[in-house]
């Protein structure tokens, strides 16, 4: 889409199928990296500290300029930039498709599954799926530029949540009251009562500020951290993470399509105004768990408005500024509308591309045949099986098997998305030098690195910069530039 | 490089999105699976096959 680079980060969470207190999902994520970068040489691992929590040797870049890493214990995939959904939606599927074969591969299959969802329904922990768009360093990134944007976002849950059995309650939740930072049990706020049958995202009951810079125990509708991995002069990149990991290709697209739009209506400063949401944080809780679907908020102006409203007034100004801008636009336009049309009427009418409205329809099914109520605990077994990523698995996959689920890339594009980047953003140019490493031979592992190694590492590689040892540094500030005949003289010289 | 004006910047979509139907027109489009449809009874049977006590073992830790 004009004007966007578009990236995704999983965190994907391990269902360990025997009781083995040996086998931690944590304990299985380092065998599965391990196969990955050891194995079947994927990708290469850092050599150097990217951080505190991140030693060598704890992740790397891929040769599709992807990442996977473990973050707090958890097997974590970064796609590559991309330039357009298609590639977004591709490269997301890419990193689900490489942790599968990865587990098949290394003999796994039979003690663990893949689950791409946000939530432990027991011990109430959550881990993101966390959305990235490049926009203009002149982007209003101020309380009152970021007002739209919070009211879409809040609403947005409508088509792009994933649903869950039940409510969350965590405990570890901080909140910002006026300038003081307090644990939220202290205040007596919350989500709703532990009895709640379904509600339509996994992430709502977690989001507890409107804006904060945090990314854990104080998760915002915007994270206000100031990292553009990019020309810091040039561009800025919102950083999201108050969204479901999406099963449906249709979801993940319609969900980065809508967001992207709507962060440009906001740079051209024709996002409708006066719909700020009163207190947005409840409303979020309060729209992902109204039972009855009406999905009512109430607006600072006084006004009580549903979410499908709100987001038809995005939709109108969208299309009256965009329609025509090119394909990727007007296919986001089109299924803006199907989506807020349908669901107006009957949420069976979404099944197959909204994946709460999936997930529902599959739990009713299954509640109506076995005379089950919304308490019995298989439902929640049930719902992890939804994200299961095993195709003979997966309840997803068993709607796409029986052709209810529109496909938006081919099986192809996802096997050529695992090994190559997207060709017209600066991914193409990491995904050279990534190759580049690998032809050169397995490179030193970081644990058994030699000392001037682990000081003086034979390459270091980060989103917007990497360095091979002797030359000089070669910056990529431009995520839009491929750099790609610029790095393979630059390697040539190596 | 100035924001909006590169043409690297305006170049179109790689592989546009497919002429998806709409799903709301009858006829076309994916249909919601009808009650009592073998494709029905298959997605339950692979439900069956669920250990109802998987949830309970998942245990994953907080991330971010």
């Amino acid at each position: 889409m004009l004007n966007r680079i578009f990236g995704l980060e999983t965190e994907y969470g391990l269902l360990v199928h025997q009781d083995r207190p040996d086998h931690s999902p944590t304990w299985f994520a380092h065998k599965i990296r391990d196969h990955l970068f050891q194995v079947r040489r994927r990708g290469v691992l850092d050599l150097h500290h990217r951080g505190h929590d991140e030693p060598p040797g704890n992740g790397g870049f891929l040769t599709n300029a992807g990442r996977i890493y473990l973050d707090m214990g958890h097997l974590e995939y970064a796609s590559p930039e991309c330039h357009s959904l298609t590639d977004a939606v591709a490269t997301d599927r890419a990193g689900d498709a490489i942790l599968q074969q990865a587990i098949e591969e290394a003999g796994l299959a039979d003690h663990v599954s893949l689950i791409k969802n946000n939530v432990d329904h027991e011990t109430d922990a959550t881990f993101g799926s966390h959305e990235n768009y490049l926009v203009s360093r002149r982007f209003p990134f101020t309380r009152r530029g970021l007002g739209p944007l919070v009211t879409f976002l809040v609403t947005r849950q409508i088509f792009t949540g994933s649903g869950r059995v039940g409510a969350a309650r965590p405990q570890d939740a901080w909140i910002q009251m006026d300038r003081l930072i307090v644990p939220r049990a202290a205040t007596g706020q919350g989500p709703g009562g532990p009895h709640l049958p379904f509600q339509i995202s996994q992430r709502a009951d977690h989001i507890v500020n409107d804006f904060f810079e945090w990314v854990q125990q104080n998760r915002a509708i915007v994270n206000t951290r100031d990292e553009p991995l990019a020309d810091p002069n040039q561009y800025r990149r919102i950083h999201l993470l108050l969204g479901d990991s999406n099963m449906a290709e249709y979801a993940t697209a319609l969900k980065l399509g809508t967001t992207g739009l709507v962060l440009q209506l906001i740079e051209d400063g024709t996002a409708p105004r006066d719909l700020d949401i009163v207190e947005p944080v409840e409303a979020l809780q309060d729209i992902s768990q109204d039972q009855d679907r009406r999905w009512l908020v109430q607006l600072h102006s006084g006004k009580t408005i549903s979410a499908i409203d709100i987001q038809e007034q995005f939709l109108e100004a969208a299309e009256r500024r965009y329609r025509g801008q090119d394909e990727e636009t007007d296919w986001v336009l089109q299924q803006w509308r199907s989506v807020l049309q349908d669901l107006r009427g009957d949420y069976e009418r979404l099944v197959g591309r909204v994946d709460w409205a999936s997930k529902l329809w599959l739990l009713e099914s299954f509640r109506e045949a076995e005379k089950l109520d919304w308490s019995d605990p298989m439902l929640k077994s049930l719902d992890l099986e939804y994200h299961n990523l095993h195709p003979g698995k997966g309840l997803y996959y068993g709607l796409m098997e029986e052709g209810r689920v529109p496909r938006l890339i081919t099986d192809k594009a996802i096997a050529l998305a695992t090994e190559h980047p997207p060709r017209n953003t600066r991914a193409f140019g990491r995904g050279e030098l990534v190759r580049h490493l690998l032809a050169c031979g397995s490179p030193p592992e970081a644990e058994h690195s030699k000392p001037d190694e682990r000081y003086f590492p034979s390459y270091v590689i980060n989103w917007s910069i990497f360095q091979l040892r002797g030359q000089a540094p070669f910056p990529m500030p431009d995520p839009f530039r491929t750099y790609v005949q610029e790095v393979r003289d630059h390697l040539s010289l190596a | 490089m100035i924001y909006r004006t590169s043409p690297e910047r305006r170049e179109g979509p790689v592989n546009p999105m497919p002429k998806s139907p709409s799903p709301s027109e009858e006829g076309s489009g994916p249909r919601r699976p009808e009650p009592g449809s073998p494709e029905k009874d298959s997605l339950l049977k692979r439900m069956r096959k669920v250990d109802p006590k998987q949830a309970e073992r998942y245990r994953q830790r907080t991330g971010e």
